[in-house]
């Protein structure tokens, strides 16, 4: 399936402290650069709220989110850059029929899309609900963030983390989740007691600190335990369930027909007229 | 040529009206789906980013492919567990499921956005997905079907060598049909076990895939009397009604069976709140009411077993039970409460409307070219070969086993 790397210690992966983010949305642009992605044609509250474009597409691999809350009686704003989460197992990977995804020992997961036949089941896969579709076209393929794979293979960071005046950081997953807890531990008045992505689909290579408790951010639940292992439970069964339906329907057959065998054996032995004798014996039985 | 064609013409013009009107219908759906090409699918359907499947994979793919699980039930039914007598049933059956399966991969390829492409599961293997499992099952199933449906082609044709091997094909043909349904008709469960957070718990449990295997072998025996019986009131063949009965008399164990490991599973092994959404409990309700229980205490009755109409009305109920599953799983119970609703547009129905058409037609058309029904069992050996060179004398078809001496 995919180059999985033993130990997710040494992948790269962002810490994005949201309490840090302006919500100047540099990084929904340098991405939109570096990646040659058209403008798409918005207005403004067409989404849930400021946030612009109203959600990630085909043309907008990271996005913004504006969450408007109260916070003594005054009205705040808490933003956070949308992004694929680039997960240790990750589920679109898995669930792809001709492995268009990989993760990469170095942490992005990337789409091959000379192979993708365009199913769509990696959209349906993915918790954060990631992949996008190139609807417009007659022949679509999928989109989403690379991760900026080719970058970060030439020693570079990624184009939004370099753009991001204040809330990103970049570096090897344990490095960012010994930093966050460090931030969690040194500041506990300034964060919610959580780091979003260290556990959630078993691990993701983005890693959010929050000041609010994640669902009122918007941020979905998701499940702890890595998603190809959902699947991968009942796959697993599939050869032992091929062999015991063949097998045992076989056996079965064999005493079904233990009968009539044994029959045209003794007729044979006999040299008797076979042919005539079990088609009449047969005859019977059918209507 | 011409004369050919005028042939042809002719001989469509002595078709029934109804013929007609399948035509027509399969006619709209090829044309829709030419325009889905030249379009694309974001315009011709109603599918976006947050339904990025719709009816095509939950109808044409998710519920066809059970509604085609006769095949594999009746020819494990009479061959394995040697019920001879429903041998009858077995070549209307086959072609059935040979139709149902050549018409789950069109509507497939029309779903895919990348359709020239679809070789590309056979070259890059992922065995981690349970799309790769259920393509390549598909492809071999299709390929047994049309193996088995290829023995009324070559009656008609009188190609005695190739029935030969056929027959001798037979046994071996039957057992693998039924372990590749087992695996892909469960395997299409397994696709939704990756929803973990988005299929609703109602549907969501591990054992999803057993249920889809189960629920398949219940629609393929419903199938199986359905299509006898519209058989027998529209197409002028005998009254099967006393074979149905067997069939009758095995629903009630699956339907059971299924019950009994559908509820606890519901209740004890899926996760999240189950009584939340009352829109989906109903459909939930109307599932298991509809198609299980009812028909399940139906059938338990004698009466109902043995009245051609009370046959007819169980395996409906159990047929119309099975695909509100299926689109509860597929498209309801994964819909968000904040979600838009889905609809499927005018191209997508009539594409669908067209495969559906193209069935009944491609039947209609079979069976009147091809002895589908005039198959006569006692013609045939079905034994396990084990000593091929001696039973073969006592086959029934004598001269091609002659010719090899
Ligand atoms: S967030 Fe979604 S698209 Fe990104 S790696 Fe994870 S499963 Fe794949
Ligand atoms: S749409 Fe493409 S990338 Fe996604 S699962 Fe299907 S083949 Fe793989
Ligand atoms: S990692 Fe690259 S592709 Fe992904 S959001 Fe950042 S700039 Fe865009």
């Amino acid at each position: 399936m995919s180059s999985l790397p033993v130990n997710f210690d040494t992948t790269k992966s962002f810490l994005i402290d949201t309490t840090k983010c302006t919500g100047c949305r540099g990084c929904q642009v340098a991405c939109k650069q570096w990646n040659q992605l058209k403008a798409e044609d918005t207005t403004f509250f067409s989404g849930e709220g400021y946030q612009n474009p109203p959600l990630m597409s085909e043309y907008t691999f990271t996005r913004v989110k504006f969450k408007d809350y109260q916070k003594d009686g005054q009205n705040e704003f808490a933003f956070y850059k949308e992004m694929c989460m680039h997960c240790n197992e990750p589920a679109c990977a898995s669930v792809c029929p001709v492995g268009a995804f990989v993760k990469t020992a170095e942490g992005p997961v990337i789409y091959d899309a000379g192979r993708c036949i365009g199913c769509r089941f990696c959209m349906i896969a993915c918790p954060f609900g990631v992949p996008k579709y190139e609807w417009s076209k007659a022949f679509p393929l999928v989109r989403k963030c690379t991760g900026c794979y080719s970058r970060i293979k030439e020693g570079m960071q990624p184009a939004c983390a370099t753009a991001c005046p204040t809330a990103i950081s970049y570096g090897t997953r344990g490095d960012m989740i010994k930093e966050a807890e460090k931030r969690l531990k040194n500041r506990p008045e300034r964060y919610h007691n959580a780091i979003y992505g260290k556990d959630e689909a078993g691990g993701t290579g983005i890693l959010y600190l929050t000041q609010q408790p994640l669902d009122e951010l918007g941020f979905k639940p998701v499940t702890k335990r890595s998603l190809p292992s959902y699947t991968w439970q009942a796959l697993r069964l599939v050869p032992g369930i091929f062999l015991t339906v063949g097998g045992g329907l076989s056996l079965l057959s064999w005493f079904t027909h233990r009968k009539e065998r044994l029959r045209r054996e003794e007729l044979f032995k006999n040299s008797k007229l076979p042919a005539e004798t079990t088609n009449v014996e047969t005859k019977e039985d059918s209507p | 040529m011409t004369a050919a064609a005028r042939i042809i013409i002719d001989e469509i013009r002595g078709y029934h009206n109804f013929l007609k009107f399948m035509i027509g219908l399969v006619v709209l759906g090829a044309l829709a789906s030419a325009v889905r090409f030249v379009l694309g699918l974001g315009v011709t359907t109603n599918l976006n980013d947050v339904y990025p499947w719709g009816l095509w994979i939950s109808f044409d793919v998710v519920t066809a492919v059970p509604l085609a699980a006769g095949a594999f039930t009746l020819g494990a039914i009479v061959h394995c567990f040697h019920i001879k007598k429903l041998e009858p049933l077995v070549r209307p059956a086959i072609v059935t499921g040979f139709l149902g399966y050549s018409l789950v991969s069109v509507g497939l390829l029309l779903d895919l956005g990348q359709p020239q492409r679809a070789w590309h599961t056979m070259v890059y293997w992922n065995v981690h997905s349970p799309m790769f499992e259920v393509s390549m099952c598909i492809m071999a199933y299709t390929t047994v079907l049309f193996l088995e449906f290829l023995s009324p082609v070559c009656e008609k044709f009188g190609y005695h060598v190739p029935l030969r091997v056929l027959r001798w094909l037979e046994m071996p043909l039957v057992i693998g049909a039924a372990s590749i349904s087992t695996l892909h008709q469960s395997s299409l469960g397994t696709f939704f076990l990756i929803a973990v957070d988005k299929l609703h718990a109602l549907w969501y449990n591990p054992l999803l895939p057993l249920l889809f295997w189960m629920s398949a072998i219940f629609t393929g025996i419903s199938i199986i009397i359905l299509e006898a019986t519209m058989v027998h009131r529209f197409m002028g063949q005998p009254d099967e009604s006393e074979l149905l009965e067997i069939l009758t008399r095995i629903l009630p164990w699956v339907l059971g069976a299924y019950l009994v490991v559908k509820l606890p599973a519901t209740f004890l092994l899926s996760h999240g709140p189950l009584f939340d959404r009352p829109s989906l409990l109903a459909l939930f309700l109307a599932e298991i009411i509809i198609g299980v229980i009812v028909p399940m205490f139906m059938f338990m009755k004698k009466a109902c077993r043995v009245d051609q109409r009370m046959q007819l009305r169980g395996a409906s109920l159990v047929i119309a039970g099975l695909v509100l599953n299926r689109f509860n799983v597929s498209m309801f119970g994964m819909e968000q409460p904040d979600q838009l609703i889905y609809y499927p547009s005018i191209i997508e129905s009539l594409v669908t409307i067209g495969i559906i058409a193209a069935h009944v037609l491609f039947f209609v058309l079979l069976a009147k070219y091809f002895p589908i029904f005039e198959h006569h069992p006692e013609t045939v050996d079905y034994s396990i070969p084990d000593h091929a060179r001696k039973t073969a004398a006592g086959d029934g078809h004598t001269q091609a086993a002659g010719a090899g001496h």
